[in-house]
């Protein structure tokens, strides 16, 4: 991929992004990230709900007064993020004559995709069968919770309680403890995300050679119990419960997260085989303790983990997590400062490689955005496009793809066909 | 999906990102050779194992290694028979580092010299530009430094790795997806493309609330299981609950099913007085859950009632929506996971130790 000679593997091809919150609409800003225009239907009366349904800004703690429902819609720093690079089409689905600007507008793409509950996409006539009837060869995709199968269609999935239904969740948790642990964020999202754009991929490559499209149907939660598939395995084979491990490894020992000095400051540590455990005895100045002939090897160490995680400990509390995670890495032993959010943003190396980039966005301002993970580097590629503002490009999508006249537009818009404003009355 | 069945991929790799996006190569249909050395891949030694530890069958390896065949190479005695398999290949995959790449003449600028069409991918814990790029990463180092382990546990203990591999399972599939889209580059052009795919970079960008934190200074902390009485995890008799009743069409859908007068109390009749009385709230709601079996909520879960009933790997593989999608399959005596997508053909056995020795050498 090279985003400086435009070779970019989906350059020409056109996807309706029909999709909310977060799995969906990530998605659609990869194909976008990968070449594709990406165009994000929306309706007044049915919008994504990622841009109100949390005022990020008094959650902030900003002093400000509440926002409206209206005001917040485009400077959601959720909906910002995961929605960069994309056109923006407010068409009010529920109107025969907005399904029908969808249909047109399907009709002259290559791509459909939505995460809607799985019953919208056909109440509203916007289902793989309705695409294909005006683009035989559309890849039509539905990424759902559960996946568009009985009995589970219809339950309710977001990303971060769909890990209890997964698997992950009875398996997290703090070492030999009862209760399990749940990823700290939505981790169904992203990870049903790229499962359905490798889907995606392959049946543009299915299409490109035999001129076939297709329907996909992917579940988030078949996509986090796939991260897991081991412990599927070992059930079958050996019907055994496992005792929690926390932050153990099954080989590498020791291995932990210890506390630094600072506030609620951390660093994780493993040692993978002896050559680490004899390179971390040099970099904590070769103590003592280090030369028991109990730890000469991972059994061992394993055996004693607690006692060798107080010698650690002893030495990490007295630094920094940074300076544990210099000294140990110098020595090349496997080490990192546990960072919060605000430290994700001025990391040295995420920064060298142009992770995280400044754009600017017409209702929010300088925004700072996570570039494309496929193009980082010593020369990044470079984000092009901020999220857009609710129906910003409707003109430039009815005139410029479906060819509509000045008129025509204006009558859509006086019959609140297409709108540039949501119809959200504040809770 | 066969949509890979005319390329060959050939894998070096020591850890699970570069494993799980070659065990993906091999769902869609490629020819997937993996180099081991001759004491075999390490993911075989991570146990649990399916048959006695001696015969380092883990789980993980069945699971990653599904469809795969095996090659075992001295890198260091066998290096042209390596350099061999990896030239004549579609797709490189590794996750080694490129300064013991180099020694082998098997880095991105010796590879791109003699195989101008090969598209390679090369996973690593920092990448391969960068102050970082010689650092030493394992799945919990680069869920520290990419922001996703601060968050997670409770908040009054350490940061928690989740359970498996998750760093490198993103990563993965991220690295699947990058290799995919680098295929249909050289499908039009013919010419081989590289991936320097960063775990951190991976691991970075999906940690969610980043947005609000670089932009609105909102830096979130670990949460445990409740985020707000309307969104956490709830013990039930015997299991756990999400309740997900966040706004308001959801929570007028909870009261119903819960169906207690306590919460027609006006303490509770907006989003902003239900968390003014979050831990109120919370206690009336554990009161109803721990009545709740997990079979019970689970009706009201398949009906569209805002919860998640907790699954564990044994209930999932004897569920109902899982033999309708054809999840799980019988692979010799075990049973393996297909890909995260509709497929027809269920996975194949992970391979023997050097069971493509004669037919690949």
């Amino acid at each position: 991929m090279d985003w400086k000679t435009g070779r970019l593997p989906l350059t020409g091809m056109r996807v309706v992004d029909w999709t909310v919150y977060w799995a969906g609409p990530f998605l659609g800003m990869m194909l976008h990230d990968l070449g594709a225009e990406v165009i994000k239907v929306e309706s007044p009366s049915n919008w994504d709900s990622m841009r109100t349904v949390i005022d990020v800004n008094r959650y902030a703690g900003d002093k400000k007064r509440p926002m409206t429902a209206q005001e917040r819609a485009n400077v959601n720093q959720h909906y910002n993020e995961w929605n960069r690079g994309k056109l923006s089409l407010g068409v009010e689905l529920r109107e025969e004559r907005g399904r029908q600007i969808v249909l047109d507008l399907a009709a002259k793409s290559d791509i459909f995709i939505e995460n809607h509950r799985p019953g919208a996409k056909h109440k509203l006539g916007v289902a793989y069968e309705d695409v294909k009837a005006v683009r035989p060869d559309v890849i039509y995709l539905s990424l759902s919770g559960y996946g568009q199968t009985l009995p589970e269609r219809d339950a309710m999935a977001l990303g971060a309680p769909v890990e209890l239904a997964s698997g992950l969740f009875s398996l997290n948790g703090y070492l030999n403890d009862d209760t399990p642990a749940k990823t700290g964020f939505s981790y169904g999202d992203p990870v049903g995300a790229l499962a359905a754009l490798s889907a995606l991929l392959l049946a543009v490559r299915h299409r490109r050679k035999t001129g076939e499209g297709q329907y996909i149907d992917v579940a988030m939660r078949d996509a986090l119990s796939f991260g897991i598939g081991a412990a599927f395995t070992d059930w079958s084979a050996n019907h055994t419960e496992r005792p929690r491990r926390g932050n153990r490894h099954p080989v590498y020992a020791p291995q932990g997260v210890y506390r630094a000095q600072g506030e609620d400051a951390w660093v994780a540590i493993s040692v993978r085989d002896d050559a680490d455990w004899a390179a971390l005895g040099l970099a904590l100045g070769s103590p003592d303790w280090h030369g028991d002939a109990h730890y000469a090897d991972a059994q061992g160490r394993r055996d004693r983990h607690d006692e060798i995680d107080g010698h650690i400990e002893a030495w990490t509390s007295q630094r920094s997590a940074r300076e544990c995670e210099t000294l140990l890495q110098n020595h090349g032993v496997p080490a990192g400062a546990v960072l919060d959010l605000q430290q994700v943003g001025e990391d040295p190396q995420l920064a060298a490689r142009g992770a995280f980039q400044e754009i600017e966005h017409p209702a929010f301002g300088t925004e700072v955005r996570a570039s494309s993970q496929w193009g980082r580097g010593d020369e990044p590629q470079p984000i092009d496009m901020p999220a857009p503002c609710f129906g910003q490009h409707n003109h430039d999508v009815l005139s410029r793809i479906l060819g509509m006249d000045g008129a025509a537009i204006a009558e859509l818009e006086r019959d609140c066909v297409i709108s540039d404003e949501i119809s959200a009355t504040d809770d | 999906m066969c949509a890979l069945e005319d390329l060959r991929v050939v894998e070096l790799s020591e850890t699970a990102a570069a494993a799980f996006a070659g065990r993906l190569c091999a769902d869609a249909g490629a020819e997937v050779v993996l180099v081991e050395p001759p004491e075999g891949h390490p993911l075989r030694r991570e146990g649990p194992f399916c048959g006695p530890a001696s015969q380092n069958v883990s789980a993980v390896h069945l699971h990653v290694n599904a469809g795969k065949r095996s090659v075992t190479l001295d890198s260091e005695t066998q290096a042209d028979e390596l350099r061999a398999l990896v030239d004549s290949a579609d797709v490189f995959l590794t996750d080694w580092a490129t300064s013991a790449l180099e020694p082998l003449a098997l880095d991105t600028g010796a590879l791109q010299k003699r195989a101008p069409r090969l598209v390679i991918t090369q996973v690593t814990p920092f990448g391969d530009t960068g102050p970082y790029r010689t650092y030493a990463g394992t799945n919990i180092v680069e869920l520290a430094l990419g922001g996703q382990l601060k968050i997670t546990g409770d908040p009054d203990k350490p940061p928690l790795s989740n359970y498996g591999s998750q760093a490198e399972y993103q990563a993965g599939l991220s690295a699947f997806a990058g290799t995919v889209a680098n295929v249909l580059l050289r499908d039009a052009s013919g010419e081989g493309e590289y991936l320097d795919l960063s775990i951190q970079d991976v691991v970075a960008t999906h940690s969610e609330h980043r947005g609000p934190a670089l932009n609105l200074g909102a830096v979130a902390n670990r949460a445990g299981l409740s985020v707000s009485a309307t969104y956490g995890v709830y013990p039930c008799a015997d299991g756990f609950v999400y309740l997900t009743a966040f706004a308001p069409p959801l929570w007028e859908r909870l009261k119903a099913v819960v169906g207690l007068d306590e919460l027609e109390d006006e303490r509770f009749a907006t989003q902003a007085a239900r968390l003014e009385h979050n831990d109120e709230l919370q206690a009336v709601l554990t009161g109803w859950t721990l009545g709740k079996t997990s079979d019970e909520l689970r009706t009201f879960a398949r009906r569209g009632d805002p919860m998640t009933v907790m699954e564990t790997p044994e209930r999932l593989l004897a569920s109902e929506q899982w033999r309708n999608r054809g999840v799980a399959h019988e692979v010799d005596r075990v049973t393996v996971l297909g890909p995260p997508w509709p497929h027809e053909e269920p996975p194949r056995h992970a391979p023997a130790l050097g069971d493509a020795n004669e037919a690949q050498l």
